[in-house]
């Protein structure tokens, strides 16, 4: 790993190397790689979706304290990819904007705010030098009132987006590539269709056939803006489809 | 890509060329030097064993105490460096004292160590502080939610598990609560599992002296955490020193 020009301007955020880089900010980036997690977002015509892996590090471990869905309000989930304790205050603290704008404002807070808000702190991190960024990547969906289902990622860098198909993690490259290629300038994919593209996206980059136990499916439908979490049997569903077609 | 931080494990506040945050690591590696922790999470409520390590003769027994009552309900027991463990005992009572005072009644153990571990996660993002040297493992049970156990590492991570165990033995101790069935043993096979394990893991050539301390909350302590009373421990104790030497002479032969 050529270290040449890094010499020195790495160690610190608020150092600039000769290039222009902030080499600390890469680094965060690298550790959101480091679970070893992929994530997968999909919007479709009237609903959005998000995948993750479900790996249980440990036999101990009781799977169901272990989730990287979260909800922030009862119309707003997330996924999050990265380190862990990261991703959890990552979460509070969107679940505070969240609630301090219902407070202030009388009305829920829009997705694409709440996602600026959470870049916007992201960026912080990147030009004070007593705290780190943070390693965690947040994709947000969410059906806005305005503008429909929304699919939203944010990154240690402080730059947010809205996509039409996005991932986060170790094989985000490949993935990215995988939906570029399947999902149309105009997406117009139904539920169905959505979640079984975001389930072979991963299940592709990753190269494993999933059980159910393996993923975790997390959706939002313009029917029923609530975000939820998938059952085990829901996904076998989309599964044993995706295995027919092929 | 050094594993050696090198340059990039002066603070909590930096990250290395490869994205890790070596402080955090090396806090991880402090849990590890001190005496081992393990709780089991059964049928009917959580037992905890620890093994403490005694440096010197001159310490009365009962001294150092590495399991603590945080609230009524909840047991903690520590691993690591005990004086920023029970800073970290101050934290959990505050947070139980406040839940009670805004809900009225006992702090969920799931609830309580989310915001143990948020606190102990705020430490590992500034360079102006270190992360704390300890792991936490909280205990609770009661007849709606069952028997809960969690764990809270350096780094804010914090599971909850069927079974863990902490300290200079972990691997050892992990390797023999797999091959145990957590599910189906009730609090008093529970106590003599975890107190087994400890004689087993217990360094005999390393460390001399060690006490052993033993605490459990469940249906029979009608869900207060309380130190195993003393016929309890005397008998646990007994079995667990005579499976030793059982094991001991089967080895021999």
């Amino acid at each position: 790993m050529s270290r040449g020009s890094s010499a020195g301007f790495d160690r610190l955020i608020t150092i600039f190397s000769p290039e222009g880089r902030l080499y600390q900010v890469e680094y965060a980036f690298k550790a959101i790689n480091q679970g070893g997690f992929t994530s997968v977002g999909v919007r479709g015509k009237d609903s959005v979706v998000v995948v993750t892996q479900r790996k249980v590090p440990d036999k101990l471990l009781d799977p169901a304290t272990m989730t990287h869905l979260f909800k922030i309000t009862s119309n707003i989930g997330c996924v999050m990819t990265g380190m862990s304790p990261d991703s959890k205050s990552q979460v509070q603290r969107a679940r505070y904007e969240a609630s301090n704008w219902k407070y202030k404002y009388g009305y829920e807070i829009p997705i694409d705010v709440l996602c600026r808000r959470i870049a916007d702190i992201n960026q912080i991190y990147t030009q004070n030098a007593e705290m780190r960024p943070l390693g965690c990547s947040m994709m947000l969906i969410g059906i806005d009132h305005e503008n429909g289902p929304q699919l939203l990622k944010t990154d240690p860098a402080g730059y947010y987006s809205g996509y039409k198909a996005i991932s986060a993690g170790a094989k985000q490259l490949e993935a990215n590539n995988f939906l570029e290629k399947k999902v149309k300038k105009d997406c117009n994919l139904t539920f169905v269709e959505t979640v079984d593209l975001a389930i072979s996206c991963l299940s592709t980059v990753m190269s494993a056939d999933f059980k159910s136990t393996e993923i975790e499916v997390g959706v939002v439908t313009v029917d029923n803006p609530e975000f939820r979490v998938l059952a085990e049997s829901d996904i076998d569903v989309h599964l044993t489809r995706i295995a027919e077609k092929d | 890509m050094s594993s050696i931080g090198t340059g990039y494990d002066l603070s909590a506040s930096q990250f290395s060329p490869d994205g890790r945050v070596f402080q955090v690591e090396y806090a991880v590696k402090a849990v590890e030097n001190s005496g081992t922790a393990v709780a089991l999470r059964g049928k009917d409520g959580v037992v905890f064993a620890v093994e403490k390590l005694v440096v010197s003769k001159l310490y009365e027994s009962g001294a150092n105490k590495r399991i603590f009552n945080v609230d009524r309900h909840i047991g903690m027991a520590i691993s690591g460096l005990l004086a920023d463990a029970r800073q970290i005992l101050d934290i959990a009572k505050e947070e139980c004292k406040d839940y009670r005072s805004n809900y009225g009644s006992d702090i969920p153990t799931k609830y309580l160590s989310e915001r143990v571990a948020m606190y102990m996660h705020a430490y590992t993002l500034y360079s102006a502080v270190r992360p704390y040297g300890c792991a936490i493992l909280l205990g609770s049970y009661n007849p709606d939610d069952g028997p809960q156990l969690h764990m809270i590492e350096p780094s804010g991570d914090a599971f909850g598990y069927y079974g863990y165990a902490v300290g200079k033995a972990k691997q050892n101790a992990k390797t023999e609560i797999e091959k145990l069935k957590l599910q189906d043993l009730d609090c008093r096979q529970l106590l003599k599992e975890a107190a087994k394990i400890i004689y087993q893991v217990h360094d005999e050539v390393k460390d001399k002296d060690f006490e052993l301390e033993l605490s459990w909350v469940c249906a029979e302590t009608k869900g207060r955490h309380e130190f195993v009373p003393k016929e309890i421990f005397e008998e646990v104790q007994k079995h667990a020193k005579a499976s030793l030497e059982q094991s001991d002479s089967e080895e021999e032969m």
